[in-house]
């Protein structure tokens, strides 16, 4: 076997699924090791946890903040990251559970290749935006088109690939399955998958490492995340500490002339 | 949305700290500086980077902020200053990243090695100039935000870049100022005991006056049940003195048993500002004098910082309040169990509950001169959510009362832009360009009252109705009860 399909095919696809999961485990881990020191919600705020729960899948689920104010970007970001579910659904039953097609029928898997084809438009608009709205493009690093020609390409090469029948769906399946159980079988050596393949690798890599890892962090917003009963329920500050101020005492030696002129001991009754 | 790349807000830099309230106030580095000229220390660089080290490790919201925003550009066209000036410094995203650069650059693996690439930047003077600058032109509302989708919330990351600010000796004027007043004479206007007294004594008669009846206010009074803390603009007259003759008159009304204080006569914070330790020492003030005069819980005046203060921090900061007892209403004998821990309640909470229970005697035609409109401040808005109850309280004792437009109302308000420490001479040409589009909305309304529960917000928007012209009042919400407040 060719040495670099022996590595992209039996060792980088350990180290970028394990750099994924260790990574993200790392950055969650890094995220909480902070403390909170306050609550603070952006009001209005739910004050029962299954409010929270509520306001948090309701996020998730329909993207409301992007709604309330832009709705062009609500539209391309909701779509993209539908299309990006759906494809790492179909991805994820592909290999696992190909058998799974025959029970919610083959037109679904004909129909995830219309949602690539939303995913590359999407990719696209989101491209397109970033370069030519002057404010969007003001605040866009290199790293930020880069995650997205990255997107773009590998979804192309899928949408592609399997577009024109250049690929064995199943022989990928059965690969990607043998590396699941460390006992893997030879790659197939086709260089639309083995690009995509390589691509994909990469971008598990970047992900922990990048803006990406919002996938998992917006769960830990503190503005979103915590009820809004500050004064119902006191929140600590582990790192709390005591300060001086001007006593009364030393006020009232700094005053004492006009306090008594509003009472007997500056008091007013 | 257009950006003008030749940073436009850069020319407005709030005037520095004098050296005199730098070592009032034990800041770092108490020198002769200008916002020009910042004759930073030495080894300001190592300096900025610890402090900067220890906020994204205290503050687990900085940290996130900054690790995950993906600069998708939703909050770029919601902030006030940004649509006024379109500087584009001043869109919420890049304000962060003049922080953001910094951060990675020093304490992220990608920054370390990537740099510019991923849009990490080195610290430098010209970085501490645009730190001091825009981090200096957000008022901390919260806007941002509200249409984040991750919540991240600017002002969070203001808090601590400003704190690295001030580790490096830069603060301005504008806060410092009013701190040093606060924490020495009681309060940021500097009024002093027999100032104050004064001004209580004028109230009584001008409220004689008007309504005939005879009211007296207790001062520093041992075992009053409930400690009325205003800010302090209330005691000093403008468009915030008809709601402290509103509050003392209803107070009058339904015979509570309350007194101020002269050592506490404060309940703005403008340490909030600065950073937290200022913000802390304001507060403990407030929770000493209540301990002093052993009441048994404590009710703000109308402000909108103060409340940020009292509700997210207040408890956590200076508690437990052991010493309090939960609020209850000694008119209506309501329970404000969402302040059970706090042990501080608001007055526009107070007041909704009597109206509610029609303990109040009001006759809103007394305001049949007014078309009423309300301004959300971002605090009570987007910090407390306290969003109803002025509105309650409005319709009940006027007539004509108008919303404004939705997309500048309630938690997608448009601030006054005098917050955050802007309320300077020195921003003026910066705050009405940014508050233009709420001018506007408040002028489509065609009501010739404006009713907040901010202190801020009357100094700002009487100056801006001046400027623009505009035959408009500004007053308190308890402003117009006093009003309508029926003495027989």
């Amino acid at each position: 076997m060719d040495p670099l399909i022996f590595i992209i095919g039996y060792i980088t696809p350990y180290i970028a699924f394990f750099t994924l999961i260790i990574g993200l485990i790392y950055r969650v881990l890094r995220w909480l090791s902070v403390p909170v020191p306050f609550r603070l919600p952006v009001a209005p705020a739910p004050i029962t946890y299954s409010g929270v729960l509520k306001r948090m899948s309701l996020d998730l689920l329909t993207f409301r903040s992007l709604l309330k104010g832009n709705k062009k970007l609500w539209l391309g970001g909701y779509v993209f990251h539908v299309a990006l579910a759906i494809t790492l659904i179909s991805h994820i039953i592909n290999v696992y559970f190909h058998d799974l097609w025959s029970v919610i029928g083959y037109g679904w898997y004909e129909a995830v290749l219309y949602s690539g084809i939303f995913f590359l438009a999407t990719l696209a608009f989101l491209l397109v935006r970033r370069l030519v709205l002057p404010n969007v493009s003001y605040i866009s690093k290199t790293s930020d088109y880069v995650i997205l020609i990255l997107l773009i390409t590998i979804v192309f090469l899928g949408v592609y690939m399997r577009s024109f029948g250049l690929v064995d769906v199943a022989s990928v399946g059965s690969y990607m399955y043998s590396l699941l159980t460390f006992n893997p079988i030879p790659p197939p050596e086709n260089i639309w998958f083995i690009t995509h393949y390589v691509l994909a690798q990469i971008l598990f890599i970047y992900i922990p490492f990048s803006k990406v890892s919002h996938l998992i962090g917006w769960i830990l917003s503190t503005t979103r995340n915590m009820r809004n009963i500050t004064r119902w329920r006191r929140h600590v500050n582990p790192w709390n500490y005591p300060v001086e101020v001007i006593t009364w005492e030393e006020y009232y030696k700094k005053f004492k002339e006009e306090l008594e002129t509003i009472g007997p001991g500056g008091e007013r009754r | 949305m257009k950006v003008d790349l030749t940073q436009p807000a850069r020319k407005y830099k709030l005037y520095a700290t004098w050296k005199r309230d730098m070592e009032t106030l034990n800041l770092p580095f108490p020198r002769e500086w200008s916002h020009t000229q910042f004759n930073l220390p030495p080894d300001w660089r190592e300096i900025a980077l610890k402090k900067m080290n220890e906020v994204v490790n205290k503050f687990r919201s900085v940290k996130l902020f900054l690790d995950i925003c993906v600069k998708c550009g939703a909050c770029t066209d919601k902030c006030p200053f940004f649509l006024g000036t379109l500087d584009p410094n001043n869109m919420p995203v890049a304000r962060q990243d003049l922080f953001r650069s910094v951060y990675k650059r020093y304490f992220t693996l990608t920054g370390k090695i990537f740099r510019g690439l991923v849009g990490a930047e080195e610290l430098t003077e010209e970085t501490v100039e645009l730190w001091y600058t825009y981090f200096y032109q957000c008022s901390q509302c919260r806007r941002c935000s509200v249409f984040c989708p991750y919540g991240i919330d600017t002002a969070e990351i203001m808090i601590a870049a400003r704190e690295v600010l001030t580790a490096i000796g830069l603060s301005p004027r504008s806060l410092t100022e009013a701190i040093a007043k606060c924490e020495t004479v009681g309060n940021h206007m500097g009024i002093p005991p027999a100032a104050l007294l004064s001004a209580i004594q004028f109230a009584e008669e001008e409220i004689k006056e008007e309504t005939g009846i005879d009211v007296k206010v207790p001062i520093n009074k041992k075992g009053a049940e409930i400690l009325y803390v205003p800010p302090s603009a209330d005691f000093f007259g403008g468009p915030h003195w008809g709601t402290l003759k509103g509050a003392i008159k209803m107070f009058h009304q339904i015979g509570l048993d309350y007194t101020i204080s002269t050592y506490a006569s404060e309940g703005g914070n403008f340490g909030t500002w600065l950073g937290y330790e200022h913000m802390k020492k304001i507060n403990k003030k407030l929770v000493e004098e209540a301990k002093r005069l052993g009441v048994k819980w404590i009710l703000g005046g109308e402000c909108g910082h103060m409340w940020r203060v009292i509700h997210a921090f207040m408890d956590t900061m200076n508690g437990p309040l052991d010493f309090l007892e939960e609020p209850i209403s000694p008119v209506t004998g309501t329970k404000f169990e969402h302040a059970a821990s706090t042990k501080m309640v608001h007055i526009c909470e107070f007041t909704a509950d009597l109206i509610k229970h029609g303990k109040l005697k009001l006759n809103p035609d007394a305001n049949n001169q007014y078309i009423v409109t309300y301004h959300d401040s971002c605090n009570p808005a987007r910090v407390l959510g306290l969003i109803e109850e002025p509105r309650y309280i409005l319709r009940n004792v006027c007539r004509n009362y108008v919303e404004l437009d939705p997309n500048v109302n309630r938690e997608k308000t448009i601030c006054c832009c005098a917050g955050g420490g802007l309320l300077a001479d020195e921003t003026i040409e910066l705050r009405l360009k940014a508050v233009k589009p709420k001018i506007e909305a408040i002028k489509r309304t065609g009501a010739n009252f404006l009713a907040c529960i901010c202190a801020i917000d009357k100094a700002a928007f009487t100056e801006y109705f001046d400027h623009y012209k505009m035959p408009i009042t500004v007053g308190g919400v308890h402003e117009l009860v006093g009003n309508a407040l029926v003495f027989d």
